[in-house]
């Protein structure tokens, strides 16, 4: 099998990979650390929300594209991948959707009989 | 070439050894596989109990999957005759409630996980590489890991019956809080639960298996587009399974958790909920039942072209719609819960799911009759069981699409015409599927051909006696006759149509015992056929009937989709390539073949034995023997690993290269 | 043909239809059926942290943010470890990769470490076990699982270490493999030691006293430190050309996938458990 040098290069030389995973390793650190901050800080809670789903994607996202190599590997790992991501995200929501709906409240943390009546009335 | 040595039975005038030498399945090329000198025993004989459980052919184990789901399905067979039988008149005493509701869990469990499941998985192993030129899967220990984990699954589950505990008496879907320690205390359902557990490890290692197949093995030239429909479906089945069966699974961990642990996933006291259990379960289950009839709807659209002598109508679009199918299999699955009080929103928008999921399915059916349509039919076996698939799917569908909505399922819920759904869809469609499937490969596999006389009597006693059972039914559930109940009052006006369903049951169980005697005798005795009986379209056929162990003499190379069809008008062109890389291989030493394996039945028995000791021994013993089922599993995987995955070289037979 | 190639092309199998190798493509098929496994674990907690019965305990009062903000960058560091294992086998480079795996086995060990610290914790002084309340049960069997997980692949870690130093000559040298165990149980004694040599003198030196006289208490820990690195670096000294190179890249890189699947649920696991209830 000859290889074509050009296919090497493709993905980077060898050292700039080291430094690489050694940069983002540290930037994860440091998003882990704002994370940790931020539920501290005094903004409104889906403010605080938002921060953290978005910093833990971001953090999710470079590890499978950098350290679990998507980024210079065949597309079709990629898409393999992300249909067991959004089929288990989605499912996921649909679940606490449902579990959050309000005729899925159960009974034993329902103040009053009559919240639980008000509850069934107002659907 | 030799005659193979040692069948299984030891040398006699017995009729079944003389079979089972002379159908090659077991050894056509007796080329003496050389040992290693290593620490690792290599299994080489090619004959005897041994090689079968040492085999990594995806053919044996195909075989295999075959022979045990069809076992078990004379196994529900007869829960099923059983159930009919004490439902034939109203107030019956055949049964006890407690037998009754072992009878009717044990039935469904065993058709889906133990008949239907490893009858299409006998079909992905033998059928799919053969489809896509190759001459093994990617992962050949790992497919003889399956098949003995999936046995292992299967003796747990049935061990109920010979123990004080019972069968597994929940339903086959367990529903919580049924299945907690309070009100199922005894270990049928810590068994029912363990089995299930091997069984999606089972079905998810060989559905990895079967995907990186698929996509990584194919013969040059065949592209994804000129894949054969029922590659494409095992494809789908396989994603369907490893994307939902990890939803059971964890059900089942947390159930076994509340059982053995004492949590409170479905204890209600501590503020667990078992509604929770409905939804993981579903989120499993419904796919599942996509998993049990795309195999089906990919044999089916093999067998509509072969016998209409064209190619499949629309065939981007069947394919298409089998992705849509499974992707939208994952949004409907509280359709099953209508009634549980989910709330208007989530209601309505499963509902519309529901009724989404029925259009690519009808797609599916308008491009089964359009590659009828003007096609020259050719009335085979094979291709009436076809056709009864379409209609029968076609029923059960109908009936579907009435559950779709859901306050019409208000009232069906839980009633006989869901029964009636459910097995106009699972018999008239993946059992007809899977049935043509048998006879139209069975030349293939044996080398011999079914009688078309008994063949088709077969189909039509089994034809008339499903509809007779099924039919019924539909009625009996819109009057109101309610599921799983041992028997019934003599004043609801249901008595006529249980005891009709029960003759149609009769009919049916005489219609499989006549299509299950031609099998038997047809392997055994059956007219001996060369290549292509059908003047097929499809890749498997260009192989000698049997196949040799080494598949292709030649891996081919692909100009068209159906390859075979090209192949058989473009001859000349077909063989120079052959005669192209025929040289190359012989260039490289040889066709190279894996080695043979004990470690996969190793680790299998290893879990097995771990199983036992968590779902049936007391709480004295279980860790013991749960550990040492533990070690046992641990070597197992250890010296497969450390075997390595080296193989042997040989080079396929003359005549092999010159057909 | 199977000619030797100078370099291996580690993104590319040309023996495979994609050019993606069978290895690599399973385990990433095995990864999406990982996700929908999570996913429903996770699920279930989330589904009953909505509604929470009344009287049961807040994780508000349980959790120390403190200890599993240090265990997240512990695993994230393995993470790294992981990768630079990866990458110097694909440069064939042994040494460094065999001081990479056991980085990345000492960072995962110290996460179980954390983990089994966590628990004892809250079931100790908190009174939160995995029957008395819902939380319980969900918050154990996820975490556990998923520490489960870290576990399996630390074993794996640790039998790829061994492997690493299986010599070409097996025949030869049939006692390899015990020795492999031998040495990593001897640097597992080494780090036990150096951990109570450590709280040891830190003790002596908080107590006002010098290091002669941490030597004078803690003699034998300082001897068995000693005594386990150099046994550990005696059985891991060259003996022969070993039978693992750059081919062998492949299953590095599939554990390495594994690894790194485990820190990004763990991801998960940290902003779904733990910070949102923070807020």
């Amino acid at each position: 099998m000859s290889i074509s040098p050009a296919k090497a290069d493709h993905h980077g030389s060898d050292d700039n990979k080291f430094q690489i995973y050694i940069q983002i390793a540290m930037l994860l650190a440091v998003l882990t650390g704002v994370e940790i901050v931020g539920i501290f800080l005094p903004f409104p809670t889906w403010v605080i929300v938002t921060a953290l789903v978005v910093l833990s994607a971001v953090k999710f996202l470079y590890v499978i594209f950098f350290f679990m190599h998507l980024r210079w590997d065949k597309a079709f790992c990629t898409i393999l991948f992300f249909i067991g991501l959004m089929l288990a995200g989605g499912t996921v929501w649909a679940l606490l959707a449902i579990f959050g709906a309000k005729d899925s409240i159960p009974l034993t943390s329902i103040s009053s009989a009559t919240t639980v009546v008000a509850n069934y009335l107002a659907v | 070439m030799s005659p193979p040595s040692s069948p299984i039975f030891r040398a006699s005038n017995n009729p079944i050894m003389d079979a089972t030498v002379k159908t090659n399945l077991i050894a056509k090329d007796d080329h003496a596989a050389p040992t290693r000198a290593s620490v690792f025993w290599r299994p080489t004989s090619k004959t005897g109990l041994v090689s079968w459980l040492t085999t990594v052919d995806h053919k044996r184990i195909g075989f295999l999957y075959g022979i045990f789901a069809l076992f078990f399905f004379l196994v529900g067979g007869a829960e099923a005759l059983l159930i009919r039988l004490q439902l034939a008149v109203p107030n019956n005493d055949l049964l006890t409630a407690q037998q009754y509701n072992e009878l009717f869990t044990m039935h469904g469990t065993t058709m889906i996980f133990l008949a239907v499941m490893p009858l299409s998985a006998a079909f992905f192993n033998f059928i799919m590489p053969l489809q896509i030129g190759a001459r093994d899967v990617a992962f050949p220990r790992l497919n003889a890991f399956s098949l003995w984990t999936f046995v292992a699954g299967a003796i747990i589950i049935n061990l109920g019956w010979f123990m004080k505990e019972g069968a597994p008496d929940a339903g086959w879907f367990g529903y919580a809080p049924l299945t907690s320690k309070t009100y199922s205390p005894d270990h049928s359902i810590d068994m029912w639960v363990m089995g299930l557990q091997l069984l999606g490890v089972a079905s998810i290692a060989a559905s990895l298996n079967f995907i990186v197949t698929i996509i990584n093995m194919r013969a040059p030239g065949m592209t994804m587009m000129r894949l054969p429909v029922f590659t494409w479906m095992t494809l789908f089945t396989a994603f369907l399974i490893v994307l939902a069966f990890p939803a059971i699974t964890i059900a089942l961990v947390e159930l076994m958790m509340d059982r053995l642990f004492h949590t409170n996933f479905f204890e209600v006291s501590n503020g667990g909920l078992p509604i929770l259990w409905q939804h993981l379960f579903w989120v499993f289950g419904h796919p599942e039942v996509y998993i049990l009839i795309l195999p089906a709807m990919g044999i089916v659209s093999e067998i509509l072209p072969t016998f209409s002598r064209k190619p499949l109508f629309g065939y981007p679009i069947v394919v298409f719609s089998g992705a849509s199918i499974g992707f939208l299999g994952f949004a409907v699955w509280s359709h099953h819960m209508f009634t549980t009080g989910m709330g208007t929103v989530a209601t309505a928008a499963f509902a519309l799911a529901t009724m989404a999921i029925a259009v690519p399915t009808g797609v599916k059916i308008f491009n089964w009759i359009g590659t009828l349509w003007g096609g020259h039919l050719q009335m085979r076996t094979p291709m009436m069981f076809a056709l009864g698939f379409i209609w029968m799917f076609m029923m059960g569908g109908f009936s579907g699409i009435m559950h779709a909505a859901a306050p019409a399922d208000a009232q069906q819920q839980d009633s006989y015409f869901v029964i009636a759904h459910f097995h106009y869809v699972l018999i008239g469609g993946s059992l007809f599927g899977l049935l043509a499937g048998i006879h139209y490969w069975f030349p293939l596999m044996f080398g011999r051909r079914v009688s078309e006389f008994w063949g088709k009597l077969s189909f039509w006693v089994v034809f008339v006696g499903f509809n007779a059972t099924f039919f019924p039914m539909h009625f009996l559930g819109l009057n109101g006759m309610p599921r799983r109940t041992f028997t019934y009052d003599a004043n609801l006006g249901w008595n006529t149509p249980n005891f009709l369903a029960t003759i149609g049951a009769m009919i049916l169980g005489v219609g499989i015992g006549i299509y299950f005697s031609v099998m038997i005798y047809t392997f055994f005795k059956g007219e001996r056929i060369k290549k292509d009986p059908w003047d097929a379209r499809t890749l498997e056929w260009s192989l000698p009937t049997p196949p040799p162990e080494y598949n292709f003499a030649v891996t081919p190379t692909v100009h068209a989709r159906d390859a075979y069809w090209y192949e058989k008008h473009h001859k000349e062109e077909i063989a120079k390539e052959k005669a192209v890389h025929a040289k190359e291989d012989e260039a490289h030493g040889g066709i190279h073949m894996p080695f043979a394996s004990i470690y996969p039945f190793v680790t299998s028995v290893g879990i097995l034995v771990a199983s036992i000791g968590i779902a049936v021994m007391d709480p004295g013993h279980k860790l013991v023997v749960a550990l040492v089922g533990g070690v046992i599993m641990l070597a197992g995987i250890f010296l497969w690993a450390h075997e390595g995955n080296e193989g042997y070289h040989i080079r396929p037979d003359k005549e092999d290269l010159n057909s | 043909m199977s000619s030797t190639s100078a370099t291996i092309d580690h993104h590319h199998d040309h023996t495979t239809t994609t050019g993606i190798p069978n290895k690599k493509l399973v385990m990433w098929a095995f990864l999406a059926s990982d996700c929908m496994f999570f996913g429903c674990l996770i699920a279930t907690h989330l589904i009953y942290r909505l509604h929470p019965p009344p009287g049961s305990p807040n994780p508000k009062d349980i959790f120390s943010i403190e200890l599993t903000s240090f265990s997240t960058f512990i695993l994230l560091m393995s993470s790294l470890m992981m990768a630079l294992a990866v990458n110097a086998i694909q440069k064939g480079n042994i040494k460094s990769m065999r001081w990479s795996l056991l980085t990345t086995i000492f960072f995962g060990a110290i996460f179980l470490g954390c983990q089994v610290y966590e628990f004892q914790h809250f079931v100790h002084v908190y009174h939160l076990t995995i029957t008395n309340s819902m939380l319980g049960t969900t918050f154990y069997t996820l975490t556990g699982t998923h520490g489960t997980h870290v576990a399996i692949g630390v074993f794996w870690l640790i039998l790829m270490y061994v492997r690493s130093f299986q010599p070409k000559n097996t025949a030869a040298d049939r006692g390899w493999f015990w020795r492999g165990l031998l040495h990593i149980a001897a640097i597992c004694g080494a780090v036990l030691f150096s951990i109570f040599a450590v709280i040891g003198l830190t003790h002596t030196l908080q107590a006002g006293e010098g290091f002669t006289a941490f030597l004078g208490h803690d003699f034998g820990l300082v001897i068995g430190l000693v005594a386990t690195l150099g046994l550990s670096m005696f059985l891991a000294r060259p003996r022969g050309q070993v039978a693992f190179d750059q081919a062998n890249a492949i299953d590095v890189e599939s554990m390495g996938l594994y690894w790194h699947f485990v820190d990004i649920v763990w991801i998960v696991i940290f902003t779904a458990v733990y910070l949102l209830e923070y807020l």
